[in-house]
């Protein structure tokens, strides 16, 4: 059994080829770079919306990719339960699409922020969290100017379980210390219903490796490690 | 500006009325207006150096002389083998009159010029670095307006085109305050055969010429002669002469490029940027010993009724000239298809040697393609400035204040404090290579993905040392930015320079450019750097306050580490491990930030660089790296070592123990001893158990070498054997001085 993985390239996509590089270099899976026009869900286990400034942003981020065709075939993939991941703008497209809930507005100190911060787990029962524990702590970077969560309907995402990561110290705290851009009850990640599509800002694939980490930590394999779980587990 | 008549009407050209007859001479007839104007364009100081290519001779040709040289200056960017297949392309340049102008657009577009540059040589662009000067912040709207609009012009199109921004540099004095700096460096990976596929000439007749990428419009036409002469207050109006930057487009013609040269069939690529078509065209065909049939009705242009002049002479961004195999034409199309971008077969290649232009069927140029490079050069005077033998018999004025107050002082001000406020801005972790973090190191430190080789890069020099010593301060540059990728373990390879003078046409405004060129070639030559490319700004001025900018050859330097485990970083690893600090410091207070930011002085007598002794410190500190046994290196820069000593408490919140005795021998008083900025010295962390073998080492080397502390855990900085009685520094009140400055200035 042979899991492939498709990155889908969005114009200026830009954390499409780190993509790849984890996949293929680190966890060693198929990973191919799919042009978004020529995306065709069929031949894919499951699917990355890689970071970047997908048609520069323009407009507002994440919306004209989520007008691509690369989205319908995306749909196709949900409905039938193979997972997909959004990062950072791959996040952005997704809650432009409707896939996930909420919005992600300019961040509130109205700058670009690139660092590195930590997340706790709130829910584990996803097909990108299935090998973390909830209530884990993992080193991760974000980069991004447009990462400010927000929803109008936090009672809801809260019963529903969809809060999928909160910003927090390094020792578990939630705090507006901890919250890189101001979102919304520290929400850094979330999920649909199914739980087999999540978005978060955080990038998990620049923290795939410990020297890439201040922390020689490689959190971010956790969430490739559950994905390839999670494919296995529904292919067999 | 000077009038000229051509055929039979008044034209304003930049040219003088002898380059003009030398037109003439080249062409046996008078021009027309838009040859005219492509040899206005091209004969540019920006475009030609006709001042500053005499002096530029001075250095020797790195091709020839450094086995790992693959290109040298002259190319759109240096490029050098380090090994595994694998080569490293880099270039800076300056962008200081747009962004003087139009800090937002003129800082992206400088990003965006820089990076066509690396990707014309074949190679991926990989890191970004941006030295940069402004006046001082404090109290100046002018000053906060241009930092603020520079550092989110580089950040918006450095961040979207996936390139992340490493390192850079920055300097506050009220010389820049109107004609701000803004240099790039961009440096690229790719393999040996990539770099093999992209020369930038067009050497076979029968070839198709592409035009790639933006529309033609009619900004930023005679951006280059803007850039050629001093800003005044007239500049507004130059506002036109801006360029406006597309950076998804410039995403797009990235990958487009990379994957068109992948294709083999890509024989030449030139980039357009000052100087538009007209520089491109003619360097291709000039270079390549070729010519070409240009058709204007073929560029796509951003809106109709262009004429020939404006077309040829446009600088409108995001735009790439491909030199493409005829069977290959469909092949490279469909690349460009791909990737939606705009493209129009504008002409073929042929073997007349002549550059024509058509505009339908009437021929708009006709000049020898090489006529465009040959502008004359000028042997410029050359006069040391009167004020700066006053400047430089500077006394040190008497010590009026406490030390530790000095100290509150010097980490507070803009030229030392963090400048985390601006690389927060920058993605510096895109594209997973970057394996030091900001802050953590010296220098930008990227991984070559599949080998275990590590790229370090740092940029920069000290502005108020130039401006007292060119010759000294320039190889100070040297010393300094070699000193920060030593400190983090990389062995210096190769140089590129960004020089920043005023008015060449003014004697001592010369002498600044051409003694810092004898600063970096000599030592260069000595310490065995291959200089691979460099880029001259002339007419950095403001005509208003009648001041010329501090003189800034600034300086990259590009070094490579085998190994991740020779690695170094700045900040302490452990309570308990003892400071060494090597190198001597000398009465240097001259250009010194305790001057500036103390006295508000400007003078006194700068560091100077002995290129023997520094060349034996990094040797042992090789040995010392060779052995295992340095836990964390910083190099000693602006406002002296105990400043040095603190940044690398400042991670773990811990602190140090003093005990200066034994370093304090040379006569020296505290002032001298405490904020020196004499080049070359390292701060080091060993483990105890290996001091008296490094001191041994140190003897014989015969350096000067001393343990001077020992690392504690509480963030303090206590202060022994000085003249005056000992002291301590808070350390937490420090880092907080440190932090805030640049935030409480910007973010009201």
């Amino acid at each position: 059994m042979s899991i492939k993985i498709a990155v889908i390239q969005f114009p200026a996509a830009n954390c499409d080829l780190d993509a790849i590089h984890v996949l293929n270099g680190v966890m060693g899976v198929e990973a191919q770079l799919v042009w978004h026009n020529h995306f065709k869900e069929v031949k894919y286990d499951g699917v990355v919306l890689p970071g970047g400034f997908s048609f520069g942003d323009y407009l507002r981020a994440g919306i004209i990719a989520a007008h691509s065709p690369a989205i319908d075939e995306t749909r196709v993939m949900l409905k039938d339960g193979r997972p997909v991941i959004g990062i950072c703008n791959g996040f952005q497209i997704l809650t432009e699409a409707q896939f996930l809930p909420g919005a992600l507005l300019q961040n509130e100190s109205l700058k670009f922020v690139c660092k590195w911060i930590n997340i706790k787990v709130e829910n584990n029962q996803t097909a990108f969290t299935n090998k973390m524990k909830t209530g884990d702590v993992l080193d991760i970077p974000v980069a991004h100017g447009e990462g400010r969560y927000f929803t109008d309907n936090l009672k809801e995402l809260k019963e529903n379980n969809q809060i999928v990561f909160r910003y927090s110290s390094r020792n578990g705290e939630y705090g507006d210390n901890a919250n890189p851009n101001g979102s919304m009850d520290n929400i850094a990640g979330v999920c649909n219903l199914d739980q087999n599509c999540i978005g978060l800002m955080p990038h998990p694939e620049r923290a795939s490796e410990p020297i890439l980490s201040p922390f020689k930590t490689s959190h971010g394999k956790l969430f490739f490690e559950s994905m390839i779980e999670f494919i296995k587990r529904r292919l067999s | 500006m000077t009038k000229l008549r051509v055929n039979g009407k008044e034209v304003g050209v930049e040219m003088t009325k002898e380059e003009f007859g030398k037109v003439k001479d080249l062409l046996k007839r008078e021009p027309n207006i838009t040859e005219l104007g492509m040899f206005d364009v091209m004969w540019s100081e920006h475009c030609s150096y006709k001042s500053s290519r005499p002096k530029l001779r001075l250095f020797e040709n790195a091709e020839e002389n450094y086995d790992y040289v693959l290109a040298g200056p002259g190319q759109d960017a240096g490029v050098i083998n380090i090994g595994d297949g694998y080569a490293l392309a880099f270039r800076i340049e300056s962008h200081n009159h747009p962004s003087a102008i139009e800090p937002y657009h003129g800082a992206a577009t400088g990003i965006g010029g820089i990076i066509r540059d690396i990707l014309c040589m074949g190679a991926r662009p990989i890191a970004l670095l941006d030295p940069l000067r402004f006046g001082l912040l404090k109290d100046n709207p002018h000053s906060q307006w241009l930092f603020k609009y520079v550092v989110k012009g580089i950040a918006d199109y450095g961040n979207c085109t996936g390139i992340p921004t490493i390192g850079g540099e920055v300097e506050f004095d009220e010389s820049f305050e109107s004609n701000c700096l803004v240099n790039v460096a961009c440096i690229g990976l790719g393999t040996i055969e990539d770099f093999k596929h992209a020369p930038s000439r067009a050497y076979n007749p029968g070839d198709y010429v592409i035009l790639m990428g933006g529309s033609t419009g009619r900004d930023g036409i005679h951006g280059v002669t803007f850039a050629s002469r001093t800003l005044t207050e007239m500049s507004e109006a130059d506002r036109p002469a801006v360029q406006i930057g597309d950076p998804f487009t410039k995403k797009m013609i990235i990958e487009a490029t990379l994957e068109a040269i992948k294709t083999g069939y890509v024989r030449g690529l030139k980039d357009l940027g000052g100087g538009g078509l007209t520089c491109a065209t003619s360097e291709l065909t000039g270079d390549g010993n070729t010519g070409a049939n240009i058709d204007l009705n073929k560029v796509f242009t951003r809106e109709p009724g262009m004429n020939s002049y404006e077309i040829m002479l446009s600088e409108s961004q995001e735009r790439m000239a491909f030199i493409v195999k005829p069977e290959g034409l469909e092949t490279v199309l469909e690349v460009f298809r791909k990737y939606e971008m705009n493209h129009a077969v504008i002409g073929k290649t042929d073997d007349s040697k002549i550059l024509k232009v058509f505009d339908g069927e009437s021929i708009v140029v006709n000049i020898p393609s090489k006529a465009l490079s040959e502008s004359p050069t000028f042997i410029r005077q050359e006069k040391e400035p009167s004020y700066l033998h006053k400047l430089l018999n500077q006394n040190t004025p008497k010590l009026n204040l406490q030390l530790d107050d000095i100290f509150y002082k010097l980490i507070a001000s803009e030229n030392i404090c963090s400048k985390e406020w601006i690389y927060r801005q920058y993605d510096h972790e895109v594209g997973v290579r970057s394996v030091v973090k900001c802050g953590d190191g010296d220098s930008g430190i990227l991984r070559i993905i599949g080998t275990d080789k590590f790229i370090a890069a740092s940029v920069g020099v000290n502005s108020k040392h130039c401006f007292l010593d060119p010759y000294h301060g320039a190889k100070g540059g040297l010393v300094e930015q070699c000193g920060n990728i030593i400190a983090n373990g990389a062995k210096p390879m190769a140089m590129v320079n960004c020089c920043n003078f005023g008015n060449p046409e003014i004697a001592e405004s010369f002498w600044y450019f051409s003694r810092s060129v004898e600063g970096m070639n000599d030592f260069c030559r000595k310490l065995r750097i291959a200089i691979v490319g460099g880029n001259v700004s002339f007419y950095n001025e403001d005509e208003v306050k009648k001041i010329a900018i501090k003189a800034t050859p600034m300086i990259m330097i590009v070094g490579l580490i085998e190994g991740e485990k020779n690695i170094i970083t700045m900040p302490f690893k452990n309570v308990g491990n003892d400071i060494l600090i090597i190198g001597e410091t000398k009465a240097e207070l001259g250009g010194s930030e305790y001057y500036s930011v103390i006295y508000n002085l400007e003078g006194g007598v700068p560091p100077k660089v002995d290129e023997e002794k520094i060349h034996v410190i990094w040797d042992f500190l090789f040995k010392l790296y060779e052995n295992d046994l340095v836990l964390a290196n910083h190099d000693v820069d602006k406002g002296g070592f105990i400043i040095t000593i603190a940044e690398m408490c400042f991670k773990n919140k811990w602190g140090a123990n003093l005990d200066l005795t034994d370093y304090h021998t040379n006569g020296l008083r505290d002032d001298e001893l405490l904020f020196s900025e004499s080049v070359g010295r390292f701060i080091i962390e060993v483990n105890s158990k290996n001091t008296d073998k490094i001191l041994k080492l140190a003897k014989d080397f015969h350096i000067n070498v001393k343990k001077i502390g020992v690392v504690i855990p509480e963030s303090k900085l206590s202060i022994k054997g000085l003249r005056i009685d000992d002291f301590t520094l808070d350390l937490e009140k420090m880092k907080k001085l440190y932090d805030s400055t640049i935030p409480d200035l910007m973010d009201i």
